[in-house]
């Protein structure tokens, strides 16, 4: 591991140039990103970055790191096989709301519960973009979209309770309408030993409600360290939590103030504890051939 | 976490870098706009855009010069982690089709935004080179905003249209 070379928010980015449509909050969340990888200092080559499917889905390309832009809903999977196979890397999984709390769904649980070192960041923008405007898991009950032409009957999914019931050891919400707060939740979300969730907020500015675009954010917006939240009160962030749709709590929710160990930790204890006395690999196949 | 900036403590070199930055930062934004315009088939707005980053570009060199004359290779102690979009627009200015009026309205926001900047360092800088140097820079700012005004004011009138009026409705596979 190289700890000792200094790196700038530019050695993150490609030379891939966004599509993402003008306006789009991905274009803070990458800044966001690019800003907090040069303040942990790690190289290109150490990072690993893993995605789903949709707009967010295609951050993986716009940065310098090694990239996997995988299929939907199976970023993390994919980003847990990764960081299981080589522990040194910082692996990092991004994606949608639908990606992570729809055909994703399923598998936040089991990365919580084995808490592998992998920071989440989920760009939230309640609606299915790349495909032109579905309605999707944290749509706001009502919305009107063309799946929904008379008005969502659900209640939406409310990612911040989601992982905290599961009981993840990192919470924080994140948005464009306070880009340094962003930078630094994301960079403490990746200094943090164990799963990390960020849930960004960010504006769909093709299918998105006005009340969903920054000048709406803003008004709601309040930054949890300014109201005195303390972050490792697990209860007054579930508490806090339940506020999701109608206020914009930024910062950190609740952050395990004493973090337990990795599942890649524990793995790597196991294998140092079943291979004492144990027979080299080249010899394995002598306890099948008779003397 | 990102360093902030003691202003107090601010030097001469440390307030020129950090001046740099800020114009750093706001020349890479524009041609992020411009490539997002030119990928948007936008091209007015994204040629105004490129206008912009090469003004920022010609103003950061020139504070860098006078940098390397008055403290010449010292290494520099600020970083751009300490600061966030000075004067460079926000990202959800941009939109696509924007008119060359709704792109030069963005610059000239993020003037002002930067004007805002030097005037609330202003009371905390102890300096008197450095003060000297930040009421510069605010006063810089105004100068722009009247040329980006200039520009809007050469500007045919809006058509009144908007668009809404004729992109057309993104339609549901």
């Amino acid at each position: 591991m190289s700890a000792t070379c200094e790196f700038q928010a530019k050695d993150y980015k490609s030379d891939l140039k966004p599509i993402w449509c003008p306006g789009c909050g991905d274009y803070s969340v990458v800044q966001g990103l690019y800003r907090a990888l040069a303040a942990i200092g790690r190289p290109p080559h150490e990072v690993a970055f893993i995605s789903g499917i949709g707009c967010s889905s295609r951050i993986p390309g716009y940065t310098t790191a090694y990239g996997f832009n995988t299929v939907h809903g199976r970023a993390l999977p994919i980003a847990q096989g990764i960081k299981l196979a080589n522990p040194d890397l910082l692996v990092l999984a991004a994606g949608g709301d639908g990606d992570g709390f729809s055909i994703g769904g399923g598998h936040i649980a089991h990365l919580i519960r084995r808490n592998i070192d992998i920071t989440y960041i989920v760009m939230d923008n309640q609606i299915y973009g790349l495909t032109k405007g579905q309605l999707s898991p944290t749509s706001q009950k009502g919305r009107t979209t063309c799946t929904s032409p008379y008005g969502s009957l659900e209640n939406p999914v409310n990612p911040l309770l989601y992982v905290l019931a599961y009981g993840a050891g990192f919470v924080a919400q994140a948005s464009p309408t306070d880009l340094a707060g962003m930078a630094a939740t994301i960079e403490e979300a990746i200094r943090y030993p164990g799963f990390a969730f960020v849930n960004v907020q960010s504006p769909c500015v093709t299918y998105g409600e006005e009340a969903q675009q920054i000048k709406g954010l803003k008004a709601i917006s309040e930054n949890l360290a300014a109201i005195g939240h303390n972050p490792a009160d697990r209860l007054a962030a579930m508490d806090l939590a339940q506020h999701y749709g109608e206020k914009l709590h930024l910062g950190v929710f609740y952050k395990n103030p004493e973090p337990p160990p990795t599942y890649d930790a524990l793995i790597r204890e196991r294998q140092a504890q079943l291979s004492q006395g144990a027979l080299p690999k080249e010899r394995i196949l002598d306890l099948f051939i008779k003397k | 976490m990102a360093a902030r900036i003691d202003f107090a403590h601010l030097s001469l070199m440390d307030a020129l870098d950090l001046a740099v930055l800020i114009e750093e930062e706001a020349k890479e934004r524009y041609e992020e706009f411009a490539a997002q315009m030119d990928q948007h088939r936008t091209p007015e707005a994204a040629k105004f855009f490129r206008l912009m980053a090469v003004n920022e570009a010609k103003h950061g060199q020139e504070l860098a010069d006078r940098r390397s004359q008055l403290f010449g290779t010292a290494a520099r102690t600020v970083t751009r982690a300490m600061i966030f979009d000075v004067e460079a627009p926000d990202f959800d200015e941009a939109r696509a089709f924007m008119s060359p009026r709704q792109a030069m309205k963005a610059a000239l926001a993020s003037e002002v935004k930067a004007h805002a900047f030097f005037v609330a360092a202003l009371p905390a800088l102890k300096d008197a080179k450095v003060r000297a140097l930040f009421e510069e820079l605010r006063d810089e700012e105004v100068e722009h905003q009247d040329l980006v005004k200039a520009e809007l004011a050469k500007l045919p009138p809006d058509s009144g249209l908007s668009d809404e009026d004729f992109v057309d409705e993104p339609t549901a596979q």
